[in-house]
C-alpha cells in the first residue's frame, strides 16, 4: 500500500499538502485541473521533491530518506522518455542496469518486456524510427523490467491519437494485472479511465481533494472544483 | 522597403551630419585617419586655408596611406576627392598609374627637403626619415649602423611592420636594398632571429615596443621628439645609422576629375606656405616640407641628422616591389 | 487566384548568393589583364598550409578548454556565475587590437608573468611570438565562446531525462554518455568548423604575434592583393579559394555528422546529479581555476586603461559612440532579419516539405558569409553601386550590411533550433487553423523567438560593435566608430588614450553580451 500522510511542499508561489492511500495492485488515475499540482505530487513520490514535512511509505516503507534511484519507483513521462541515440532494446535495459552490461538472461527479459508491450521486432529500432505510441510502448517495457512495484505515469498516453489511447489504457490494465503491480497515473481525460481505473484521486490547490471510485469522485462529490471539472 | 528604409535612415544620418551650410563650395580632401584625428593638422590647417578661400574643407579620410590608393582606385573617375593629401613617395607610381592626377602647376622650390623635387604630379608636403627608435634607459649602446643591427647576433631585438601591409615595413626592405643591394635577402636571414615580429601597421608594431617587446621599433627619427614635447620623457632615441637613412617624403595631389579646379590649385600651392606648413611639427610629427625663415622646427632640434638620404624612384619601387617582397619572404620564412 | 510569393528565406538566401557573385564579379571585371594567381603559387601553397595549422590547433585547444569549462560551469552554482557567463559572450567580442595588447600585457617580455618569473628567480628571456602567441590569443578569444555554446547545448537537455537519469541512478560517466555526448556530439562538428574558419580568417592577431612573414593567413594575401598591389582579380580569386575550402570543409563535416534532430522541450534549470561526484568536484574546481587564470588576466589588463578614461570622454567620442550604436544596430536588425529569414525557410523544408537535405543548404549560407573576405566583398559591391551612390553615403549603406552579413554565421544558431521547436509544437495547430505569413509569426512563433532574437540582437550588436573591419575603408571625420577612433589615437602615439578607448568598446561588448545572457537564459 502506497501510503501519503500530509506531505508539505512550499514554494514562493505553490503550496502543496498531500494525503492519499493507494492499495497494492490497484491502477489509481489523479485527475484535476493543470497547475494544481498532479504532477508534482508524482515527483514527490519519485523523490525529485522533499516534502518538509509528512510520510511516505510504501508497503511500510518508508521512502522519504531514499534517492530517487533507490526507490522502489519507475517512470514514464509524456515525452523524452528515450534516449534517442540508444535502440529501444538498449532503452529498455536501462531499466535494469544503466550500465547496459547485461547478462546473456538479463537480456531476455528485455526481450520479453518488449514482447509484453506488443513490440516483437522492434528491438533494434531506435526512437526515431518509430511511432509515438510505440516509443512510449517502450518506456512501458522499461518500466516493467525494472521489477519495481509502483508504476508513475505522468500524462503517458496525451500526445497519442484518441483511438491509440484507449488501447494504450487498456495495455496499461493488464499489465498491472499479470504483473501485480501499483500504477499512479495523471490524466486530463477523465472521462477515458472511468471503466478501468480503481481508484480516482482529485488534486487542486496542491490537495487530494477527493479520493474513491472514479464515479464517487467525478459524478457524487460535493466539492464545486470538482463539479466545475467535470462540467 | 528595407532597402528604402536604409537609404532614408543613411540620408538622415548624412544630413545630421552635414547640417551645416552648404553654400560656399567644398574642397573634398582625402587622407589618412590619424592626419584627420584629434591630435592631428587637419583641424588647424581647415581652418586656416578656409580663412582665405571662401570655401569649405571637408576631410574624408582611409585607414592609412596604403587604403588611400585602393580607395582612390575603388572610386575612379566617380571620386569625390578634389585632393589627395598623405600618399607616400612609393606610392607615387602607382598612384599616378590610376590616371586620376592633374598636374600641380605649383612653384616648388625652396624646400627643406635632402632631394632635389622635380615631380610635377605631387608636391611633398613633410617628410622624415625612417630610424630605428630605442629607449636609452634600457639600451645604453645602440647599433651604429644597419649593418651593425643585422649582424650582431647578440644585438637588440626588433619590432617591425610587414612590408606587404604598411608604409615604414616597406620602407626598412628598401633601406635593406639600398644598403646590401642582393646580399638583402641574406642580411634579412641574419637579422631573422631577432625579429620580434612584423606587425600589420606601425601603431601595433610601436604600440608593443612601448610596452616593452621590443629594445627597437622600426619608426621615424622624428618620434622622440614626441615623447620630448609631450611626456617630458628623454629615454625615447632614434639610432643614427652611418649607411644613412631611408628617406620618408609624404605627398598631396590634386585629382583631374575635380570640379573645384581653382580650389584646389589653391590649396596646392598653400600647401607649402607658412600657415600650413607650421602645422604640422607638433601634429603630424615629422619635418615640413618647408622652413620657416627662423629655420626649423625647435622641437625637433635634438633629432638626429643622417648623413646621406637613401632612396629608391618611385618608378624602380614600382617595378621591384614584388621581387623583394618574394625575396624577403623566403629569406625570413626558411 | 493566389499568386504565391517566393518564401522569404529563400529571397533572402539569393538575395545573398546575388551580393557575393555580383561583388566578386565586379572585381574580376575591373582587371582587364588575367590576374597573377600563379605568380605566387609557393607563397599561396605556404600560406594556405599555415592557415590550415593554426587554425586546426586553435580550434582544438579552444574546444579542450572550452568544452570542460562549459562543464564544471554547468555542474556549479557559485556567486558571481552570471557575471561569468557574460564575460564568456564578451572576450569573444573584444577587438583584435586589444586582444593583442592585453595578451601581451600578461603574457609578453615584459608581461605580469614575466614579471612574476623574475621575482620567483628565473632570469632568461621568454618570447611568446609565433605559435604560441597566436594560439593563446585565438584560445583567449574563443574558448569562452565554445564554453558557451557548449553551456548552451547542455541546457537543451530535456528535464524528463534528467529526472529519468536520477531515477535510474545514472553513473556521472553514464551520464555523460546518454545525456551530455549526444547534446555535445551534435553541437560541436558546427562549433568546430565556425571556429575554425574564424581562426583561418584572423588576420591582425596572426600578423602581429606571428612573429614571422610566413605566419600569414590568406586574409593577408588577399588584403596585400587590394590594398598594395591593386591586383583586385587577384584578391577575388584568393577570396573564392577561401570560399571553396570553407565550403568543402563545411560539407564534409555535414556529410559525416548528420546532426540529430533537435531536442524540443525548454531549457531545464535542474541541478545536475553528478555535482554530488567527489572526483568530478575536484575535477571543476581545477578547470575553472586554470581557466580562470588562463582568461582573466588579460581581460583584467583592460583595467589599465581606466586611468585614461576622463581624457578620452570628448565630443569627438560622444559622436563615435552613437555612430558605433546606430551602425551596430542597424548591422543587429540586418543580421536578425537575414537569420531569421533563412531559418524559418529552412524549417519549412524539414517540416513541412520533408526535404531534410534542401534544408542543410540554407544550413550552410552562413558559413559561406564566414568565409567570404569581408574585404573584398565590400570593394566590389562598391564598385557596384559606385555610378549611382555618393561613395561617403554607399559607406553608410554598405557598413551595417557588411557588419549584418558577418554577424548572421554567429546568431543563426540562436534562431533554428527555436524555430524548430516552435513548428513542431504547434505547426500542426497553426496549420488546422490557417495560420499564414506575419499571423503565423505573430502567434506561434513570437512567444518562442522573443528573448533569442533579444540575444541575438544583442550579440550581433556587439560583433558589429567591436569590429575594425570595413569601418577602415569607410571612416572619416564624419563616420568614425570607436574601433576607428582607437586606431586613430594609436597611429599618434597616444597609447595611453587608445587603452582607455578600448577599455570602454569593452564595457560595452560586456554589457551586450551580458543582456544577450540574460536573454537567453531566461525562461520562455
Amino acid at each position: 500500500m502506497l501510503l501519503i500522510d500530509h506531505c508539505r511542499l512550499t514554494w514562493p508561489d505553490f503550496k502543496a499538502n498531500y494525503s492519499l492511500r493507494v492499495e497494492t495492485g490497484a491502477l489509481c488515475a489523479v485527475v484535476g485541473p493543470s497547475g494544481g499540482g498532479k504532477t508534482t505530487l508524482l515527483h514527490m513520490i519519485a523523490g525529485f521533491e522533499k516534502p518538509e514535512s509528512g510520510t511516505l511509505s510504501l508497503d511500510s516503507h518508508d521512502l522519504l530518506p531514499l534517492a530517487p534511484s533507490e526507490r522502489p519507483v519507475a517512470l514514464v513521462f509524456q515525452d523524452h522518455n528515450l534516449f534517442p541515440h540508444l535502440r529501444a532494446d538498449e532503452n529498455v535495459a536501462l531499466g535494469l542496469k544503466p550500465s547496459l552490461k547485461l547478462s546473456a538472461d538479463e537480456w531476455l527479459a528485455v526481450a520479453e518486456a518488449l514482447d509484453a508491450v506488443g513490440l516483437k521486432g522492434f528491438k533494434k529500432r531506435r526512437p526515431g524510427e518509430m511511432s509515438g505510441g510505440q516509443r512510449q510502448r517502450v518506456a512501458l517495457a522499461r518500466a516493467l523490467v525494472s521489477g519495481r512495484p509502483l508504476i508513475l505515469l505522468d500524462e503517458p498516453f496525451s500526445n497519442l491519437d484518441p483511438g491509440l489511447r484507449r488501447d494504450m489504457i487498456e495495455l496499461v490494465d493488464s499489465l498491472r494485472r499479470k504483473r501485480h503491480v501499483t500504477v499512479v497515473m495523471t490524466i486530463h481525460t477523465p472521462e477515458e479511465i472511468v471503466d478501468v481505473a480503481d481508484q480516482m484521486a482529485f488534486v487542486a490547490n496542491g490537495e487530494v481533494i477527493a479520493s474513491g471510485t472514479p464515479k464517487e469522485v467525478l459524478h457524487n462529490h460535493p466539492d464545486p472544483r470538482i463539479a466545475a471539472f467535470s462540467g | 522597403m528595407f532597402k528604402r528604409f536604409l537609404t532614408t535612415l543613411a540620408a538622415l544620418v548624412l544630413a545630421t551630419g552635414f547640417a551645416h551650410a552648404q553654400t560656399k563650395p567644398v574642397l573634398t580632401i582625402y587622407t589618412y585617419s590619424s592626419f584627420a584625428g584629434k591630435y592631428g593638422p587637419a583641424k588647424t590647417i581647415k581652418e586656416r586655408f578656409e580663412a582665405i578661400c571662401n570655401c569649405e574643407v571637408n576631410w574624408v579620410t582611409a585607414e592609412d596611406a596604403g587604403s588611400l590608393v585602393g580607395k582612390l582606385r575603388l572610386e575612379g573617375q566617380s571620386t569625390k576627392a578634389d585632393v589627395v593629401l598623405g600618399l607616400d613617395m612609393n606610392q607615387a607610381a602607382e598612384a599616378k598609374s590610376l590616371k586620376l592626377f592633374a598636374p600641380h602647376d605649383t612653384q616648388v622650390s625652396g624646400l627643406s627637403l635632402p632631394i632635389q623635387w622635380q615631380d610635377d604630379t605631387f608636391v611633398p608636403y613633410d617628410w622624415g626619415y625612417y630610424a630605428f627608435v630605442y629607449n636609452a634607459d634600457k639600451l645604453p649602446n645602440p647599433p651604429k649602423s644597419l649593418k651593425e643591427l643585422v649582424e650582431n647576433p647578440n644585438g637588440p631585438k626588433v619590432m617591425l611592420q610587414d612590408p606587404r601591409t604598411s608604409a615604414p615595413g616597406l620602407g626598412l626592405l628598401l633601406w635593406m636594398r639600398k644598403v646590401y643591394g642582393d646580399k638583402a635577402d641574406d642580411a634579412w636571414a641574419q637579422l631573422k632571429p631577432r625579429i620580434v615580429t612584423f606587425t600589420k601597421g606601425w601603431s601595433e608594431a610601436y604600440g608593443l615596443f612601448l610596452k616593452g617587446e621590443a629594445d627597437m621599433v622600426m619608426s621615424y627619427t622624428t618620434s622622440p621628439a614626441y615623447h620630448e614635447t609631450v611626456e617630458k620623457k628623454t629615454n625615447y632615441k632614434a639610432a643614427s645609422f652611418s649607411e644613412g637613412h631611408y628617406l620618408h617624403v609624404e605627398l598631396v595631389g590634386m585629382t583631374n576629375t575635380t570640379k573645384q579646379a581653382e580650389l584646389a590649385k589653391k590649396f596646392m600651392a598653400f600647401v607649402l606656405t607658412e600657415p600650413f606648413q607650421s602645422a604640422i611639427p607638433e601634429t603630424n610629427w615629422m619635418m615640413p616640407a618647408k622652413n620657416p625663415p627662423s629655420g626649423p622646427p625647435a622641437v625637433f632640434k635634438d633629432v638626429i641628422q643622417p648623413t646621406k638620404s637613401l632612396l629608391f624612384t618611385p618608378e624602380e619601387v614600382l617595378q621591384n616591389r614584388r621581387a623583394f617582397i618574394d625575396g624577403w619572404l623566403n629569406a625570413t620564412s626558411r | 487566384m493566389r499568386l504565391t510569393l517566393p518564401h522569404p528565406g529563400s529571397l533572402v538566401a539569393l538575395a545573398i548568393a546575388a551580393l557575393v557573385i555580383g561583388g566578386f564579379s565586379a572585381l574580376l571585371m575591373i582587371d582587364g589583364e588575367k590576374p597573377s594567381l600563379l605568380a605566387i603559387g609557393p607563397y599561396l601553397t605556404r600560406v594556405l598550409i599555415f592557415s590550415t595549422t593554426q587554425a586546426a590547433l586553435s580550434t582544438l585547444l579552444s574546444i579542450l578548454l572550452g568544452v570542460p569549462l562549459a562543464f564544471a560551469l554547468a555542474r556549479r552554482r557559485f556567486i558571481g556565475r552570471e557575471f561569468v557567463l557574460s564575460a564568456l559572450g564578451a572576450v569573444m567580442v573584444t577587438p583584435t587590437i586589444v586582444t593583442v595588447f592585453a595578451v601581451l600585457a600578461v603574457y609578453g617580455r615584459s608581461g605580469w608573468l614575466a614579471s612574476l618569473l623574475k621575482a620567483l628567480g628565473f632570469s632568461g628571456d621568454f618570447s611568446i611570438f609565433g605559435y604560441p602567441g597566436i594560439l593563446i590569443a585565438h584560445v583567449f578569444l574563443n574558448a569562452p565562446f565554445i564554453a558557451r555554446l557548449t553551456l548552451d547545448a547542455l541546457d537543451t537537455v530535456p528535464a524528463e531525462q534528467w529526472r529519468l537519469a536520477q531515477s535510474l541512478g545514472f553513473s556521472p560517466r553514464q551520464i555523460f554518455r546518454h545525456l551530455d555526448w549526444p547534446v555535445l556530439h551534435a553541437e560541436l562538428p558546427g562549433a568546430a568548423v565556425l571556429l575554425f574558419l574564424v581562426h583561418f580568417k584572423s588576420f591582425a592577431i596572426v600578423l602581429a604575434l606571428g612573429g614571422g612573414p610566413s605566419r600569414a593567413t590568406l586574409e593577408v594575401a588577399i588584403y596585400e592583393a587590394l590594398h598594395v598591389d591593386l591586383d583586385f582579380g587577384r584578391a577575388a580569386w584568393l577570396a573564392l579559394i577561401q570560399v571553396a575550402i570553407c565550403l568543402a570543409l563545411t560539407l564534409t563535416v555535414n556529410r559525416l555528422w548528420t546532426r540529430p534532430p533537435v531536442s524540443h522541450t525548454l531549457r531545464s534549470t535542474i541541478l545536475r546529479p553528478d555535482a554530488a561526484d567527489r572526483r568530478l568536484y575536484i575535477l571543476d574546481i581545477g578547470i575553472l581555476s586554470a581557466s580562470l587564470l588562463l582568461i582573466a588576466p588579460p581581460f583584467l589588463s583592460l583595467l589599465a586603461g581606466l586611468s585614461h578614461v576622463a581624457s578620452v570622454l570628448d565630443a569627438d567620442f560622444a559622436k563615435a559612440l552613437v555612430t558605433s550604436v546606430v551602425i551596430a544596430g542597424l548591422a543587429a536588425c540586418i543580421a536578425c532579419i537575414l537569420s531569421l529569414a533563412l531559418a524559418s525557410a529552412a524549417r519549412r523544408l524539414r517540416l513541412e516539405m520533408r526535404l531534410p537535405r534542401a534544408a542543410e543548404i540554407y544550413d550552410l549560407l552562413p558559413n559561406v558569409l564566414l568565409a567570404i573576405p569581408p574585404f573584398a566583398l565590400t570593394a566590389g559591391l562598391f564598385l557596384i553601386v559606385r555610378p549611382f551612390i555618393e561613395p561617403s553615403s554607399a559607406g553608410l549603406i554598405l557598413l551595417p550590411l557588411m557588419n549584418g552579413l558577418a554577424a548572421v554565421p554567429f546568431i543563426y544558431r540562436f534562431f533554428g533550433p527555436k524555430l524548430m521547436t516552435a513548428g513542431e509544437r504547434y505547426g500542426r495547430l497553426s496549420a488546422s487553423l490557417g495560420l499564414r505569413g506575419f499571423w503565423k509569426l505573430r502567434i506561434m512563433d513570437w512567444p518562442i523567438l522573443r528573448r533569442p532574437l533579444g540575444a541575438g540582437f544583442a550579440i550581433a550588436m556587439a560583433l558589429s560593435f567591436g569590429d575594425f573591419g570595413i569601418i577602415a575603408l569607410f571612416g572619416g571625420p564624419e563616420l568614425r566608430t570607436l574601433p576607428y577612433l582607437l586606431y586613430e589615437r594609436l597611429g599618434v602615439y597616444r597609447l595611453d588614450e587608445a587603452a582607455a578607448i578600448g577599455l570602454l568598446i569593452v564595457i560595452v561588448s560586456f554589457a551586450l553580451a551580458y543582456l544577450s545572457g540574460r536573454l537567453s537564459n531566461a525562461a520562455d
